[in-house]
């Protein structure tokens, strides 16, 4: 029997002020015109909470940019549900916090992209970090709880122990120390962001002396990049196990990156019920369970423990979404995550990088005419 | 964090709530959950920022007949590890 979903990720718009090189939504984003209506969302929520769900955790994009944000998260808290609120902070007034904890908020996870102000506002492309230092202060004043998220990379991984001093002032109840997973913008930035061995070694020394340090004060949670981790992640718990996310437009997907891979199609919440989505349809079934795995995965012990690893990422360096995540050890295209690590030893100085700053739907309509592809806001 | 006093008044921390799971019934903190059984519930049920560790201590040694000292300490100890993990403040 199939398990009960236990979180949902509602990505409610693919609208965003910040930029980041390092953002995982898809390059090809939806727009206003076919985000779900509030109604639907609601009607979603619940529908969650009674197939088992217990977190809701709102993204986007920025969620900020939806005007209904207070009423969606009324109707998740109604619901039952545990309402985590993902954001960059940009569109924040200390009055909205307020109207949001009022109706319900359980937390919120603040995202810094540096310590220094001048390297935070590049990575984002846009200059948020003084309004987000500010923000958190006041977050403080209400009772809720809060995480800080910080994204680390090759381009600011040398100065990590300061990033944490830096997250320590600001006074969270947790610290996320996120590297950046190769999905999406990131992908696409990848050479500029997946960090040196040198520096994921010191990253682990600096992490585990703060968690020591600042334990009972200050919860630490970080997770080893993959391609240099002996096995792979057991990516959003295993395929249609725990977790499903809905994108903007309604879609029910597996996990942020599935839209990637050929031949998947995802039922909509506007036409299909939750339940039969999550149980029954395509997308879920297609890499639930043992079945579709290839040796080495199927007679190692570990497939109860990574399930394989993730989809995405072994159709991303393979071309073959069904293939042992190549990031594992065991995997018969392990070399070819090997040649990125070797390539990575390289050092490229912060003035050589050019990377590709993360678009909006709204600018990306902006190229229609050279990209008539972009017309179509359900394509993935 | 040094353990509870006898005089703390512990607490679900901030960000953490009960929930339920079905029929159980669980607490839900940022990341996750925790689902309590038995005595461990009955501890956390009494941490609700008005009971002192003393009067908690007291009402439990009533409700299982036991030696206070030894639910002293395994409270204590309890409390201890859910402040460690964030759930709980005193």
């Amino acid at each position: 029997m199939t398990p009960n979903p236990l979180a949902l990720i509602a990505e409610i718009t693919h609208r965003c002020p910040l930029h980041c090189v390092y953002c995982s939504n898809p390059l090809q984003m939806m727009g206003t015109e076919s985000e779900l209506p509030t109604g639907e969302w609601i009607r979603v929520f619940r529908d969650a909470a009674h197939l088992g769900i217990l977190h809701v955790h709102l993204t986007g994009g920025e969620p900020l940019a939806r005007s209904d944000l207070e009423a969606l998260v009324g109707a998740a808290h109604s619901a039952g549900l545990y309402t985590n609120l993902i954001t960059s902070g940009v569109g924040l007034s200390e009055t909205r916090l307020g109207s949001l904890v009022d109706a319900g908020l359980d937390h919120i996870q603040l995202s810094f992209q540096d310590s220094r102000e001048q390297s935070a506002n590049w990575i984002a492309g846009a200059k948020a970090h003084a309004h987000k230092v500010a923000l958190a202060e006041t977050i403080r004043r209400f009772r809720i709880a809060f995480t800080v998220n910080l994204v680390v990379h090759r381009q600011n991984l040398d100065h990590l122990g300061e990033m944490i001093a830096f997250a320590e002032q600001l006074q969270p109840d947790r610290l996320e120390i996120a590297h950046a997973q190769y999905y999406g913008w990131a992908l696409k930035n990848r050479d500029t962001l997946m960090p040196t061995r040198r520096q994921l070694e010191n990253c682990l020394r600096s992490v585990g002396q703060a968690q020591e340090r600042l334990s009972g004060r200050m919860r630490i949670d970080c997770v080893v990049p993959d391609y240099y981790a002996r096995y792979p992640k057991a990516c959003m718990g295993g395929w249609g196990r725990s977790i499903m996310l809905i994108n903007p437009g309604g879609e029910v997907l597996p996990c942020h990156g599935a839209g990637v891979i050929p031949g998947m199609q995802f039922d909509n919440v506007r036409e299909h019920p939750l339940d039969w989505i999550w149980q029954d349809s395509a997308a879920f079934q297609r890499f639930r369970g043992e079945q579709w795995m290839p040796e080495p995965c199927r007679s190692c012990d570990r497939r109860t423990l990574d399930f394989g690893g993730c989809r995405c990422q072994a159709f991303l360096l393979t071309g073959e979404a069904s293939v042992t995540d190549p990031v594992c050890t065991l995997a018969p295209s392990h070399h070819l995550v090997e040649s990125l690590q070797l390539e990575t030893d390289e050092e490229k100085r912060p003035e050589d990088v050019v990377w590709s700053y993360r678009m909006n739907p709204a600018q990306e309509r902006r190229h229609v005419n050279s990209s008539p592809r972009h017309l179509d806001p359900s394509r993935q | 964090m040094p353990a509870p006093l006898e005089s703390s008044r512990p607490r679900l921390a901030t960000g953490c709530r009960w929930g339920k799971d079905g029929e159980d019934r669980v607490v839900l903190f940022p990341e996750g959950m925790i689902r309590l059984q038995g005595t461990g519930q009955s501890v956390l049920e009494l941490c609700d920022g008005q009971h002192t560790l003393e009067q908690i201590v007291e009402t439990l040694s009533k409700r299982y007949s036991a030696d206070t000292a030894k639910i002293r300490e395994d409270v204590a100890t309890f409390l201890e590890a859910l402040q460690q993990k964030r759930v709980v403040d005193y």
